[in-house]
């Protein structure tokens, strides 16, 4: 974390809206040396005052699923853009995605990232390592070692490991050391290299389909380990109606499975890709109506507990190809926030934004999760609920612009945010 | 000529086109075949235009065809195939084609392994762009050949039962002439292994069926596809000979088929697969007038779309 970053400030009739604290009321707030209190101390002044009459104040947000370029790729992502990306869009935490070159399967490599995060970061980085070596699913990674390095999590993300019994050793071993697995659900074989939802669609356009089933087979298969080790797992990314049924049954017999789902997942359909844009080529794949919906209804009844960006910058030569080229991924740091407030389409929509995007992911991290308690550190966003804004991919921190959401008119920004007692974004001019 | 029906510079796909271009088209393509066939003439309307062949698959039939179309309307024609280009030095398409318009392409014939490549050409330079084949999506001037083809010999195609039997799931044939049929008011057939003709075809507007018999009694024209074995190693059919034993155009089902249906194929032509090799050869199968018909159509194709900027100033 950088240091002399502005810790005195007070925020002045805002809305705090806390499911930790169940805080939800109009309240100033006052941050000294990073401390959050509720009536000015006495002899400390703050350095900037923000007026926020009709603002909201939640607890810091962590993306559950952000995938860091560095090492490898700093054309489309380092990790100062990265992280400044995230504080803009409202994020004080993010946990990057081990998909590295070289991959993070090694404490070296955990290392030279932490030491980028300490000399560029503003926000929170919370590192994963790969399960297995390269995530290639053949041999288990130096999780021990990972974990003395400062992972707090374990996965392969972008993919799934193939070989169920080295799955299963895998989550074995990773609990002996209290590490969370996540698993990213996608069949390699069945998922037909994932350049498209299996539909008439795909099918019209020549794409190979990636079918609902190769993302179900997973999740059960997740679900079935999770039972018989008494693993805790973390699914991430679902993107169909049956994944979501899958896990409300799971739950519903007490298996200990968390989930969440990408924002675009929650706004859009395959028919984002129908021209064959690249922008919107993503993992999973975006699919149906039925799923959309099936999506949301899960986040509103707590069948998925969290929402991430599924952030995963490429720079405008490795998109700007033929479809079936172009690296699946979008970037959505800077949209993912009001992404997930336009698909909820709630009157008041922020208890269940806190709890997705807050709450939720810090406990199943079993990270503490920020509250805007008096005494606690300040980790917070500063939310505008009614500014209209047009986004523009180029005008973001993100060094790359691969959003499917360029033009797109949003209502509601992001327009401070804290991080360890620090601003760490504000659209306001200093 | 009442050009005002035609309104594409670009032939992406049949999908994109509506009935009565497909039809305006044809008429165009009758016209010039008439002139070449009983005039033995040329209109050379592309006089003095440079069309780009680029080719990033191996094409014989529809390359060559292609080039001999545009020579025969006066235009100058440069084929450039995928490896012989800057393609294999780590040049992109993207590159490539603007580096193509540069050097005064006045048209790009493109094709390519990935879908959607000529939609994207489209994108990034500003001259008409002619899909010769894009990975599994459309082959717009096979459909349109085959179509004209079926139209020859079948008169008005609106309720003609037309069959299309093979490997459908990775056909751009298959697509394109799905769209152009059905467009024109004919029952469409996909049929084939269950592997290879998936259900979902059915919400596209065909009907599907993996019974041969059922696919093919009845049908008034039945065009055969190549199965594409180097693709399908894996495991969508056992072996060829289980193929041709099963869906194979064999002697027996061929005597129960209408007496007047034709047999089209687009090549390359397996014989002894998709069809027993004395029926390919029977007056039956029209499949080297489909070749003879591609010139005339891609003659029609390339005047409208090239003249078409012109015809709007």
């Amino acid at each position: 974390m950088k240091d002399n970053e502005l810790c005195n400030f007070d925020l002045v009739g805002g809305r705090l809206v806390d499911p930790n604290s169940g805080i939800n009321q109009v309240k100033d707030l006052f941050i000294r040396d990073g401390i959050i209190y509720y009536s000015a101390p006495e002899g400390k002044p703050a350095e900037q005052k923000f007026s926020i009459k009709n603002h909201v104040i939640l607890p810091g947000l962590l993306d559950f699923r952000v995938h860091n370029r560095i090492p490898g790729d700093a054309q489309s992502e380092t990790v100062e853009s990265l992280t400044r990306a995230a504080a803009k869009g409202g994020f004080s935490s993010i946990l990057a995605m081990p998909n590295t070159i070289p991959h993070s399967d090694n404490p070296g490599t955990i290392l030279y990232i932490q030491d980028r995060i300490k000399q560029t970061s503003k926000i929170k980085v919370h590192l994963t390592g790969c399960l297995t070596i390269g995530s290639k699913g053949k041999r288990l990674a130096p999780l021990g070692s990972l974990k003395e390095a400062g992972v707090i999590a374990v996965t392969d993300c972008p993919q799934s490991v193939g070989d169920n019994q080295i799955f299963a050793n895998a989550l074995k071993y990773a609990k002996m050391f209290g590490l969370k697995i996540i698993e990213y659900p996608q069949d390699a074989y069945l998922s037909n290299d994932g350049e498209a939802h299996e539909s008439p669609l795909s099918l019209k356009m020549g794409l190979p389909g990636n079918p609902r089933m190769a993302e179900e087979l997973v999740v059960q298969r997740a679900i079935t380990l999770s039972r018989h080790l008494e693993v805790p797992i973390h699914i991430s990314s679902i993107s169909s109606l049956g994944s979501v049924n899958l896990i409300k049954e799971a739950k519903e017999s007490g298996t200990e499975i968390t989930t969440d789902v990408s924002a675009h997942h929650l706004l859009l359909t395959e028919q984002a890709i129908s021209q064959y844009e690249t922008q919107a080529k993503t993992t999973p794949p975006l699919r149906e109506e039925a799923d959309r919906q099936a999506l949301i209804n899960g986040l509103k009844d707590g069948t998925i507990d969290a929402c991430n960006s599924s952030h995963e910058p490429f720079a405008d030569h490795l998109k700007q190809v033929e479809f079936d080229l172009a690296p699946p991924g979008v970037i959505g740091l800077e949209t993912a926030l009001m992404v997930v407030l336009e698909a909820m389409s709630e009157k008041d929509p922020f208890l269940l934004i806190a709890e997705k995007m807050s709450t939720n992911p810090h406990q199943i991290l079993g990270l503490e999760s920020p509250s805007l308690k008096e005494g606690k550190l300040a980790d917070l966003v500063v939310i505008n609920p009614k500014l209209n804004w047009t986004y523009e991919p180029s005008l973001g921190m993100s060094l790359s612009q691969n959003s499917p959401f360029s033009g797109y008119k949003f209502t509601g920004q992001p327009i401070l945010t804290a991080s360890c007692g620090k601003i760490a974004w504000s659209e306001f001019v200093a | 000529m009442a050009m005002k029906q035609w309104t594409q510079n670009s032939l992406l796909g049949i999908e994109y086109l509506s009935k009565e271009e497909i039809l305006f088209l044809l008429d165009q393509a009758d016209a010039i075949k008439e002139q070449r066939v009983k005039h033995n003439s040329e209109t050379e309307s592309l006089r003095g235009k440079r069309i780009i062949n680029l080719f990033m698959e191996p094409s014989t039939r529809t390359r060559v065809a292609f080039e001999i179309a545009a020579k025969s309307l006066g235009a100058d024609v440069i084929s450039i195939a995928g490896d012989a280009s800057s393609l294999t030095k780590g040049e992109t398409l993207k590159d490539t084609a603007m580096n193509v318009q540069a050097l005064g392409a006045d048209a790009i014939v493109l094709r390519h392994s990935s879908p959607g490549s000529p939609l994207f050409l489209s994108q990034i330079v500003n001259v008409p762009i002619i899909n010769a084949g894009d990975g599994a999506h459309e082959h717009p001037s096979q459909a349109l050949l085959d179509i004209f083809t079926m139209r020859e010999k079948l008169g008005n195609l609106k309720d003609k039962k037309i069959t299309i039997l093979g490997d459908i799931l990775f056909s751009r044939v298959a697509r394109s002439n799905l769209w152009g049929l059905l467009k024109l008011g004919a029952k469409v057939t996909l049929a084939g292994p269950s592997t290879l003709v998936p259900k979902e075809f059915e919400q596209l507007g065909a009907r599907v069926t993996h019974d041969p018999n059922d696919a093919l009694c009845g049908a008034d024209a039945v065009m055969l596809l190549r199965i594409q074995h180097e693709r399908q190693q894996a495991s969508h059919f056992p072996s060829l000979t289980e193929y041709a034993n099963v869906f194979g155009l064999g002697r027996n089902i061929f005597n129960r088929m209408k007496k007047d249906a034709i047999i089209l194929h687009p090549g390359p032509l397996n014989r002894g697969v998709e069809i027993e090799s004395e029926l390919a050869d029977s007056d039956r199968a029209v499949i080297l007038e489909q070749v003879s018909n591609g010139i005339a159509v891609r003659m029609a194709i390339l005047h409208l779309c090239i003249n078409y900027g012109e015809i709007r100033k």
